[in-house]
Order: C-alpha cells, then sequence, then structure tokens
C-alpha cells in the first residue's frame, strides 16, 4: 500500500470568479514514489499552492486525479497519513504554540496526553523552547512559520507536504532547518513534497525537483539531484551544487523567455 | 469599551472619561437646580436621587417584574439564537429558507405587536416572548457572523487532516465566532430590558414593572420620578451590558488574527439551478405567514381579536371599512416615513464619524466613550418619556428618539469592524509613511465598510421602532398613533394591519439596504458581515 507515496494524474483546475478565469493548472502530473523527497519550484502564481492544496484534498480538481498511498486525499488526510506545513502559518490566534501544534492530533482524534513529549521535542527542534505558551500574536513572522513547521511533524505523517515553510526565516536559520528537515525526513521515511522559491533549498533538500511555468501553470521540466545522503552543509560550497542550482535557474527563466 | 485598543488610562491620572462625566453630572446639577432646560423637565440630579429616596419601596416589585421577563427573553433568545446561528452557519440553505423569518422577526418594530401580544398572551408571556425576539435576532447573526468568517487558512488546516464539519466547527469556528457571540450578547442584553418594558407599555393589566411604573407617572406632572424610573431602566440595561462587555474584553484580545485573510467569497446559490432558486425564495417568503398562522392556531385566541394574514388582507381591502382604514394608513405613513428616514441617516452618520474617528483621535473619543455609553444603553422607552418633558410633543421630539436609537448599534457594529482590522493591514501603509488620514482611507474606511452595511441593516427597524415609540407615546401622529388609538377603540384589524405594515415595510428597506451591499462589496472582493 505504501509503495506509492503521492501521484497527480493529469490535473486540471482553472478558478472563475469576478469576470476573470485563470486556468491555474493543465495536465499536471507528478509520481512521487515512496520515501522521495520532490520540490516544486516556479513563479509567483504559476499554481504550487494550488497542486499543494489539490492533493490534499482541499481543492477538487477539473481533470485528473490525486491519489496518496492509493488513497483518495480526504481518505488518506483522515488516516493520518498526511502532514501539512501551509504557506501562511494558519495558527489559531487564540491557542498557545504549545496547543497549535497538538491541533492535528485532536482533529484526527488522538490523545493530547500521550504526545506531550513528542510535542515539546518538536517544539524544541524548531527552537522554540521557552514559548510553549506563546500566543501567536506575540510571535515573530518567521516564529509563526516554525510553529507551522513543528504542526505539520506532529502526526509522524507519512506524506510530508510544505509550502514555502521556511519563506520568513533569515538565510542562516533556514539552512539550519533544512538540514534538521533533511534528518526528520530521514528518520521517518515519510514521502515529502516541498513548494519553494529557494533554488539552494531545493537542490539540497529534494531527490527530485519540479519546476514550473505559469499560463497556465504546469510542470517544465525535471531535474533529479544526484548527491548522496546525508547531505552535510559542506554541499553549499560544492561546485557540482552551484552548477545544478545554475541549471534550474535557466529552466526557470529559459521558460519565462518562451512564453 | 472592549473594541477600542489602548483604552486602559495610564496609571496615577484621572482617565479623561471619568472626568468628563463629572464634570458632565457638575453641569447638570447646575442646570437642573436653576430649571434653566424646558422650565425644570430636567431636574437636578440631587432632586432625582431624592425622589428616587422616597419612591424607594415602590421599586423593588417592578424591578422584579421587568427584570424576570427580561432574564427569561435573554435565555431563551440566546439558546435560540446561538443554535439557529450554528444551523444556519452550516447550512446556507435552511439560512436561505429562514430568511424571511429572520427579516420579519427582526424588522419587527417591537411597540407594533406589543398589543397583539397583551391581546393573546396572559402574565409573564408578553414580555418574555418580546424580550425575547429583541435578542434573538441580534444573536442568531452574530452567530453566523462570526462562524462565516472564520479564518478559511485555519479551516484549511483542520480540513487537511481530515477534520469534517463538526472538528472544523468545534476547533476554529465556534471559538473564532466567541467575541462576535459575545458583542451579540452585550447589544442584546440592553434589547431584552427594552422589549420586557415595551410589553408593559401594551398594557395586559398587569400592576407591574417599570413600563407600567413609568407610563403610570408619565401623567402625574414629577419629572423627577420619571427620570428615576428611566435612570433605574438603564442602570439595569447598562449593568447587563458592562457585564458582556467585560467578558467579551477578555476574549477579543486573543482572538485578533495576525494576517488579512484575503479569500474571496464563494457565490451563494448561483450554480444552483433556477426552479430550486426559485422554491427556496417562495418558501422563505411563505414561512413568516406560516409562523403567523401557526401562532395564532397556537394562543388559540379567537378569530375577532386574532386576525390571520387573510383576516387582514380582508379588513383592508374587502371590509365595509377598508376604505376608510386604507385612508388612515396612508395618511400615518405618510407621517412616519419621512422622519424615519432622516432620523436614521444622521444616526448612522455620527455612528459611522465617531467609529472612524477613534482611529484618529483615540483620546477624544475615549473620554466620550463614558457619557455615549451611559446615555446609549438606555432602553429607549425609558428616554422617550423624558425627550418629550424637554423636547415636547413635535417633530423634533421624533427625530431625536430615532437618531439616538439608530446610533448606538450601528457605533457597536462598527467600532468592533473596526478592531477586527488586522494589525498587518493597518501597519502598511504606516510602514510606507503614510499619515493618518491615507491609513484611513486605505485601510480603516474600506475594512469597515461592511460593517457599515450590516450597521445599516442593523438600524432600518430600530430608526422605526424609535419614530413609532414617540407618536405611541408622545406626537400623537403617524403609524404609531395609529396603533395607540385603535388599541382604545378596540379595532383589532387596523392593529393587526400596522404590525403588518410596519413589518413589511422596514423588511422592503431591509432587502434594499442588502441589495446595495452586495453590489459593492461583490464589486470590491468583501464579504458580507451577515
Ligand atoms: N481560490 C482562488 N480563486 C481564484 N483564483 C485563484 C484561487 N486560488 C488561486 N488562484 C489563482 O491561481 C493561480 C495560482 O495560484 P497559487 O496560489 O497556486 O500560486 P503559487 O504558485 O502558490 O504562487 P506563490 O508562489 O505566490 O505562492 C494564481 O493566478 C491565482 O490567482
Ligand atoms: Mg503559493
Amino acid at each position: 500500500m505504501a509503495a506509492e507515496g503521492l501521484s497527480l494524474a493529469g490535473i486540471g483546475k482553472t478558478f472563475r470568479g469576478r469576470g476573470r478565469t485563470v486556468e491555474a493548472l493543465r495536465e499536471v502530473s507528478l509520481t512521487c514514489p515512496a520515501g522521495s523527497f520532490t520540490a516544486l519550484i516556479g513563479p509567483s502564481g504559476c499554481g504550487k499552492s494550488t497542486v499543494m492544496r489539490i492533493a490534499l484534498g482541499l481543492e477538487a480538481p477539473d481533470t485528473g486525479t490525486a491519489r496518496i498511498a492509493g488513497m483518495a486525499p480526504a481518505e488518506a488526510a483522515r488516516s493520518g497519513l498526511t502532514g501539512v506545513a501551509f504557506q501562511d502559518a494558519a495558527l489559531l490566534p487564540w491557542r498557545s504554540v504549545m496547543r497549535n501544534v497538538e491541533a492535528p492530533l485532536e482533529v484526527l482524534g488522538r490523545k493530547r496526553d500521550a504526545h506531550t513529549a513528542r510535542v515539546r521535542a518538536l517544539i524544541d527542534l524548531v527552537g522554540l523552547t521557552g514559548y510553549e505558551n506563546s500566543l501567536p500574536g506575540e510571535l515573530s513572522g518567521g516564529m509563526r512559520q516554525r510553529v507551522a513547521i513543528a504542526r505539520a511533524l506532529v502526526t509522524e505523517p507519512q506524506v510530508l507536504f510544505m509550502d514555502e515553510p521556511f519563506g520568513a526565516l533569515d538565510q542562516i536559520l533556514r539552512r539550519q532547518m533544512n538540514v534538521e528537515l533533511q534528518r526528520v525526513w530521514a528518520e521517518t521515511g515519510s514521502t515529502a513534497l516541498l513548494v519553494t522559491h529557494g533554488i539552494d533549498e531545493a537542490v539540497f533538500l529534494a531527490d527530485r525537483v519540479l519546476v514550473m511555468q505559469a499560463n497556465p501553470g504546469r510542470i517544465v521540466e525535471a531535474i533529479e539531484v544526484p548527491f548522496a545522503r546525508p547531505r552535510a552543509p559542506s554541499l553549499w560550497s560544492d561546485p557540482a551544487f552551484h552548477a545544478l542550482c545554475d541549471r534550474i535557474a535557466e529552466a526557470l527563466t529559459g521558460g519565462a523567455v518562451d512564453a | 469599551m472592549a473594541a477600542l485598543p489602548g483604552e486602559r488610562a495610564s496609571a496615577g491620572r484621572i482617565p479623561p472619561g471619568l472626568r468628563n462625566l463629572v464634570i458632565l453630572l457638575l453641569l447638570w446639577e447646575v442646570v437642573g437646580h436653576f430649571g434653566l432646560v424646558a422650565q425644570g423637565a430636567l431636574p437636578s440630579p440631587t432632586a432625582i436621587l431624592e425622589r428616587l429616596w422616597i419612591d424607594r419601596a415602590d421599586y423593588p416589585r417592578h424591578i422584579e417584574a421587568t427584570l424576570i421577563g427580561s432574564s427569561l427573553g435573554f435565555l431563551f433568545g440566546n439558546l435560540i439564537g446561538v443554535g439557529a446561528g450554528i444551523v444556519f452557519a452550516l447550512s446556507p440553505r435552511m439560512l436561505r429558507l429562514f430568511r424571511g423569518v429572520n427579516v420579519a422577526i427582526f424588522s419587527l418594530p417591537a411597540i407594533a405587536i406589543a398589543p397583539i401580544l397583551t391581546l393573546t398572551l396572559t402574565g409573564m408571556e408578553p414580555r418574555v416572548v418580546l424580550a425575547t425576539l429583541g435578542v434573538y435576532f441580534v444573536t442568531m447573526t452574530a452567530t453566523v457572523v462570526g462562524i462565516s468568517q472564520a479564518d478559511s487558512r485555519a479551516t484549511d488546516m483542520v480540513r487537511a487532516y481530515g477534520g469534517g464539519r463538526v472538528k472544523v466547527l468545534t476547533m476554529v469556528q465556534l471559538r473564532g465566532a466567541l467575541p462576535s457571540i459575545l458583542s451579540g450578547f452585550r447589544i442584546a442584553a440592553p434589547n431584552a430590558v427594552l422589549g420586557a418594558i415595551l410589553a408593559e407599555f401594551g398594557g395586559g393589566g398587569d400592576r407591574w414593572g417599570l413600563g407600567v411604573y413609568l407610563l403610570g407617572s408619565l401623567g402625574q406632572g414629577m419629572p423627577t420620578r420619571l427620570w428615576g424610573i428611566g435612570l433605574v431602566a438603564t442602570a439595569i440595561a447598562g449593568l447587563s451590558y458592562l457585564a458582556f462587555a467585560l467578558i467579551a474584553r477578555r476574549f477579543v484580545g486573543a482572538t485578533r488574527a495576525v494576517t488579512l485573510n484575503a479569500a474571496v467569497p464563494g457565490g451563494d446559490a448561483t450554480d444552483e439551478p433556477l426552479a430550486s432558486r426559485l422554491l427556496f425564495a417562495a418558501g422563505s417568503l411563505a414561512l413568516p405567514f406560516c409562523f403567523w398562522w401557526l401562532f395564532i392556531w397556537g394562543t388559540g385566541a379567537p378569530w375577532l381579536i386574532a386576525k390571520t394574514p387573510l383576516g387582514v388582507a380582508d379588513y383592508l381591502f374587502f371590509s365595509p371599512a377598508s376604505a376608510s382604514a386604507q385612508a388612515r394608513l396612508l395618511h400615518a405613513l405618510g407621517q412616519t416615513l419621512p422622519v424615519t428616514g432622516i432620523g436614521m441617516l444622521v444616526g448612522l452618520a455620527f455612528a459611522f464619524l465617531l467609529a472612524i474617528s477613534s482611529r484618529l483621535f483615540p483620546e477624544a473619543v475615549r473620554a466620550f466613550m463614558p457619557v455615549a455609553l451611559v446615555t446609549q444603553t438606555m432602553p429607549l422607552v425609558a428616554l422617550t418619556p423624558l425627550l418629550v418633558l424637554i423636547l415636547g410633543r413635535g417633530t423634533s421630539l421624533t427625530l431625536w428618539v430615532t437618531i439616538s436609537v439608530t446610533f448606538f448599534p450601528a457605533f457597536v457594529t462598527l467600532a468592533q469592524g473596526l478592531a477586527l482590522v488586522p494589525r498587518s493591514a493597518v501597519e502598511l501603509p504606516r510602514a510606507y509613511g503614510a499619515g493618518v488620514w491615507r491609513e484611513m482611507r486605505m485601510v480603516t474606511i474600506p475594512a469597515s465598510l461592511p460593517y457599515l452595511f450590516a450597521a445599516t441593516r442593523l438600524t432600518v427597524p430600530r430608526a422605526l421602532l424609535g419614530v413609532m415609540i414617540a407618536e405611541w407615546l408622545a406626537t400623537g401622529t403617524g403609524l404609531g398613533n395609529l396603533l395607540n388609538q385603535s388599541r382604545g377603540y378596540l379595532d383589532y384589524g387596523m392593529i393587526w394591519t400596522v404590525a403588518a405594515v410596519a413589518v413589511l415595510v422596514s423588511a422592503a428597506c431591509y432587502q434594499i439596504v442588502v441589495l446595495a451591499e452586495r453590489r459593492v462589496l461583490r464589486r470590491l472582493g468583501m464579504r458580507t458581515a451577515e
């Protein structure tokens, strides 16, 4: 059953509203084998978040199908297979950091008490020890994002979705979090889909980088990342790493010239 | 007030609000002492207190009767209101089906049905019913608004983990709706007192109740007693308001969203086939009349007293007296409607300006606040006889009553709306060096627009109520007077007709506001504050 992580086939989605139609996605197909790490990169508004929302079952595609571990997205979500960190943290403003991290457990009807140690460990992992009882309004944007990351990991998901989870972090913290994320991902053996604007982040973390273009949103190139795991911070200064980054940058801009 | 930012006074200084209140009281004392206003119609506070002390033996039973009626109404109204609000928020179809009933309940100028209730019910029942009706709509609306304005990103999070409607409701929507519901409670609390007193005005032969006491004292030429009763009624309403304001304050601070939710509202019924849409519209129109019938059937009142919709149509169009009835009705409408419109506009404008300026001159508004609160939590009926003393029985009385009854709910609605403007949205223009005016134009005013519309919707029937109360008690013109007269002549047909017409007129005005609101907000990509 878990042989297949995530698969989207022939996804199309058009938004209609207020006298305008946007073809957000056309014929998007992707397969993430179980345990793989896939990065999705593309210009703003090309439909990355929409891909993720469809894979999560939050949005129904006009055409095509989405499967998570062989199940329909909604079913997979109910079984607790998925974890998600949204582009904007989407924390519940009236809940403390601790209770926000616990929220998915509550949705899934799991006992919170049994996971207290894990929740604390996750809060520690994202560097928020001491802020357990703070409200989201009292945190900085980056801190809120880190809460969202901890929350995404709390259910030990088989399939982990992340929509620019590190967007509001500084470069140094971002790289620290990248290393941590790689570790957690390797430990749990989950399938990960990461939406990002950071080319180096995508290359550092992913087995495969999918490059998207807009109007209509589509995947234009899939680039394999060959570096051995676990990847060490030294990779960031490796010339081969930079060569690959340049290739992806080219795919990003090249597509724009075509369009 | 809980909705205003940074109102806590710095320690060691007298809060300007308190200071102004003291100044006002002193001024009042001087004015009253020398009988400077309308030949002593405004007695001094000490004279009023003296009278209160003399009358002290009368009060407990009057207060008790009014309190029991309004508390029961408050309880029932809130239970039904929150319950119905949840159902409506979860099922837009139910909301559409019950729209007619909701609009009708909301549009009921309570005074218009007070005679009907005292005709068909007994004892405490008219008070409880009228208080319940006054509370229900406020709470129901607050619940629906609160739930439907829940942050769609937070609901997405719950749904992403497979959470269904119930989980979304309990984890996100109800908790997110709490400030809104609490704010509903605090508006509803004075409404319950007002409803109970209005029912007492309808005259059921009951001896006890502040309304009965007030009505009995109206002809005694004793301004001090009238003011005393008014102050007691105000104190009850004001205290109940304050209690819920304090509770609300505990929650509002923590639930302020941190970033702006920019989700475009989804079309409500546009995807449905025309036939089903028409069916719902028809059902929604028919349902209030069904309730009307059900009410008569439930009370078992005789057909001579209790007019069904058909009975009213018969009275107005097919009976021998119909020509005279129509003439009197049209004449009354011609007197009532223009004043209502003007009073409403002025009240709204005043509320809007004050709410907006809480951003510009927080100090001044804060200082004005206690005064505004005291005068505005006054149940209006208590206010009207006092205004009669001061303003006489002319049109200016009607106008002032209308303005003040419009102002309060509009201001609360707007102030709450502005308090909910996300911090980041306010800070964005400021970050670019925008002055406070530009920030108002870019953020505060547009953000307050849904609430301005909501306030307008809220005040349409209140304006009509204010006018009718003034007409009933004092001016001897218009619909209110027609109702009071018909009560005296036992003209049951006219009593039901005026009630129905008053509801229909305010429902129609309400509908016009809603249509305008939909168009404007849709164009701006905003959500209606339903
Ligand atoms: N609910 C919606 N209604 C209408 N249009 C939408 C909706 N959601 C997304 N879109 C449109 O679909 C397109 C893709 O949006 P999406 O949020 O997926 O972009 P994105 O790639 O995640 O961009 P970013 O990198 O800026 O987050 C955009 O043009 C957007 O305007
Ligand atoms: Mg996005």
